[in-house]
């Protein structure tokens, strides 16, 4: 049993063609604490170092050659996604749950000629996408959407609202699960669309939210409400057949639910805590002489050293192709209620001092320390709330039942 | 990194598994727990698969294997729960020879530890409780050619069962030496202890003569060895636990489904779901960091840090889960046939086996430089 990758010389040859290359074209973008902060310049360097990883295949380097990804085994992959890392430049490096999540679902289910059309322009960076799942009246019963996807010649015709979408600075298509058979029965009414967004009918506008969080480095600054009136989609863009939308939801939510890489790199804030309490003072004492403190730091540190391990292993048996089943939503729930328990651990060890956003207001950490107060609190919903994830938990053990739910397909 | 066991662990799985079912079914472990059969039938059959040599070295006539392999051993007896001296003697004893006993000691010793003739417990806590060369009080004073040991220990993991044992006793202010014992010897009284336990003694030790070759690799200050032992030893016992904590993990799915109230199966209730799902997580939790712990040691890699968050987890989840698990079955959950007070029971033995979970915080807060100066 290993825990780490043990390199061959040709894996580490790959590794040096990969950090000469990344230091020569990778920006220096500052690390902000707060994503909202990414400016519109800093922004569109994210985008043009993707289209030159995406030119190469590294962009999505364990995507299918033939659709414009890498090709590359695992191994290639983390190496070249660690030496990325030290650039806090993440794959990608920007917001685009249509590369993660999105193509993965079309990569299962979409035609040869969809996949074709569609998921080269994705995994080289052409495009970025967004994901449109919730809506005013549909978060924890996602299955209950109210958007409507009505057949209309060679298109479909698209009103409603979705709400907790994407990013700053705009995307060029979106994908999302909307009713397309009124009529039908609950999870066979749904169809999953690639939607442009550049038609008209589609107006998006900012939500002011108390954080917004995303993978470090590529977070996605802001999220927006998305207004559909009457946008023509055409026909050709929905994905996996008439009225099959959940189960092509169910390939890209099983991702997100504790499947995702950037978990595996284990948590900055961690380091950034622990080296404070060595150093600092209260009431003319080290801070590590109160006991209860030290108690507090070991508490958070083990909370962070179990949702590591939890990611690790569903990472490495992941790319084994071992099928999990409960394991992905347990990975979740730990992460998010680790996020809770550190942020109370890290008020107690720091201080109010947490709280204060800019270095010349007592922040420590270039405000990381306060991004994170808020962060712990927005992370609990994303991908599903904690309770959702337990009741994921329960289908897949069969707690109170001998059929145990089937995870959605990844291939 | 694969993080799956390999072809010959999964085969020394599938052996352990056979054992258990063979020797220490349910019947057969309650039936030793209400005192109506005896752990020491089972104990050749537990010697001839190699268990109690795991990390024998092979020129001891042990197997040699990795701290993994053990674990593996570990994790399947744990299961059971299988009470006796494996650990104690296998793991524990046969580690503290090798970091502190001189090659005379290993000679003598070893092989019969690997074979089942001796069984070894380690005696190191007293009375005033603690697993710090501090707590130890019990005194060997010079004595001829050899030692006096005078003292009480307490409590003593399978002190009953044990044909040796290994104590510890201050040799000097600063000092704490291991001596080996012959359980019959004079002067030593030992006996089990009853109530909410498995296998816990005391051993009172007035005046017991031993000779020079008794202290353990000669050392008077044979606590470094012990602390390296420990270390080592850790990871194997939180395997143990682990395996436990799978058991009761596996009864509390199974009753979900099976036990009907208010006309649908009980695990249909999310209060009752969310039992289940603390337990599979501290299962896991406690799994992960006690492998990723014996990865190291394996490795050579600095291993303390991960062996005491992996000690404070598996012990913290192993009693928790119980307590879950009993919070699912209700009062069938107290009938001593059913089999999960084996394991509540156990949880309980080893809280503070090797250290309890506040000892292993303390120590990772050491690790982790979190100590003020």
């Amino acid at each position: 049993m290993d825990f780490e990758l043990e390199w061959t010389p040709e894996q580490q040859a790959f590794r040096e063609e990969a950090r000469a290359w990344i230091e020569i074209h990778a920006p220096r973008l500052p690390d902000h604490a707060d994503p909202a902060n990414l400016t519109r310049e800093e922004y569109e360097l994210q985008r043009e170092f993707g289209r030159k990883l995406g030119a190469k295949g590294w962009l999505y380097p364990t995507m299918p050659a033939e659709y414009g990804g890498g090709g590359l085994s695992m191994e290639l992959a983390m190496a070249l996604e660690e030496e990325l890392d030290r650039f806090n430049m993440p794959l990608p490096p920007y917001y685009d749950t249509g590369g993660k999540l999105g193509a993965a679902a079309i990569l299962v289910w979409g035609t040869e000629a969809q996949k074709a059309h569609f998921l080269p322009m994705i995994l080289r960076g052409e495009i970025r996408t967004w994901q449109l799942l919730t809506e005013p009246e549909s978060g924890s019963d996602l299955a209950s959407v109210q958007t409507t996807a009505v057949r209309d010649g060679d298109d479909y015709v698209v009103n409603g609202t979705k709400i907790f979408v994407g990013s700053s600075h705009g995307a060029e298509y979106s994908w999302m699960i909307a009713v397309t058979d009124p009529e039908g029965e609950r999870h066979a009414n749904l169809g999953w669309l690639m939607a442009p967004m550049d038609v008209p009918g589609v107006t998006v506008e900012p939500m002011d939210l108390l954080f917004v969080g995303g993978e470090r480095g590529a977070a996605s600054g802001i999220k927006n409400t998305v207004y559909f009136d009457n946008a023509r989609v055409p026909a050709f863009n929905l994905i996996g057949g008439e009225n099959n939308g959940w189960k092509v939801a169910g390939t890209h939510l099983e991702i997100e639910h504790g499947l995702l890489r950037s978990a595996v790199r284990g948590d900055p804030l961690t380091e950034r805590v622990l080296s404070h309490a060595r150093a600092a003072r209260r009431g003319g004492k080290p801070l590590l002489s109160d006991p209860h403190l030290v108690d507090r730091l070991v508490d958070f540190y083990a909370e962070s050293e179990v949702t590591r391990l939890l990611h690790l292993r569903n990472y490495a048996w992941r790319s084994q192709g071992r099928q999990l089943t409960y394991e992905g939503a347990q990975a979740y729930l730990q992460q998010k209620r680790s996020q809770l328990s550190k942020a109370r651990a890290v008020l107690d060890v720091i201080g109010p001092q947490a709280l204060v956003e800019a270095p010349d207001d007592w922040a420590l950490a270039d405000g990381h320390i306060e991004a994170h107060q808020r962060a712990a609190i927005v992370d609990q919903h994303p991908g599903g709330t904690a309770e959702i994830q337990r009741v994921i938990i329960a289908r897949r053990l069969g707690v109170g039942r001998e059929e145990r739910e089937e995870p959605g397909r990844l291939r | 990194m694969d993080l799956l066991l390999n072809e010959q662990q999964r085969m020394l799985q599938a052996a352990m598994q056979d054992l258990l079912r063979r020797d220490f079914p349910k019947e057969t472990l309650t039936a030793i727990d209400a005192g109506a059969a005896s752990a020491a039938d089972g104990w050749p059959a537990l010697a001839s698969t190699g268990a109690l040599g795991s990390l024998v070295p092979e020129r001891f006539g042990g197997v040699g294997g990795s701290f993994a392999d053990a674990g593996v051993v570990f994790e399947e007896l744990g299961r059971g729960p299988v009470p006796g001296p494996h650990f104690s003697s296998g793991v524990l004893a046969s580690l503290l020879l090798r970091e502190g006993g001189s090659a005379e000691q290993q000679a003598a010793l070893l092989p019969s530890i690997a074979s089942g003739e001796a069984a070894f417990a380690v005696a190191v806590t007293e009375p005033e409780y603690g697993w710090d060369a501090a707590d130890v009080q019990a005194k060997a004073e010079r004595a001829g050619d050899g030692y006096a040991l005078s003292g009480v220990k307490f409590p003593v993991p399978d002190a009953d069962a044990a044909t040796h044992l290994l104590v510890a006793a201050r040799t000097g202010a600063a000092s704490v030496g291991f001596f080996i014992v012959p359980a019959d010897a004079d002067g030593l009284s030992r006996r089990r202890v009853a109530g909410f336990s498995t296998g816990l003694g005391e051993v009172r030790l007035n005046a017991v003569a031993v000779g020079e070759d008794a202290l353990l690799g000669g050392a008077a200050d044979g606590w470094p060895a012990f602390e390296r032992a420990a270390l080592r030893a850790a990871p194997i016992l939180c395997a143990y636990q682990v395996g436990g904590t799978e058991s009761v993990f596996r009864m509390a799915l199974e009753y979900s489904r099976t036990r009907r109230q208010f006309q649908q199966p009980i695990g249909r209730f999310q209060r009752v779901q969310d039992h289940v799902i603390d337990i599979v997580n501290h299962l896991d939790a406690a799994r992960w960091t006690t492998y990723e712990a014996l990865w190291k040691l394996d490795t050579g890699r600095p291993a303390e840090a991960s062996v005491h968050l992996a000690a404070a987890l598996a012990s913290e989840g192993y009693y928790l889960v119980c307590n879950a698990a009993h919070d699912v079955h209700a009062g069938v959950g107290i009938v001593r046939e059913y089999g999960l007070t084996l394991h509540t029971k156990m949880s309980r033995t080893l809280y503070h086996y090797l250290g309890s979970p506040r000892h292993h915080r303390r120590k990772l807060a050491g690790a982790l430089g979190l100590q003020a100066e």
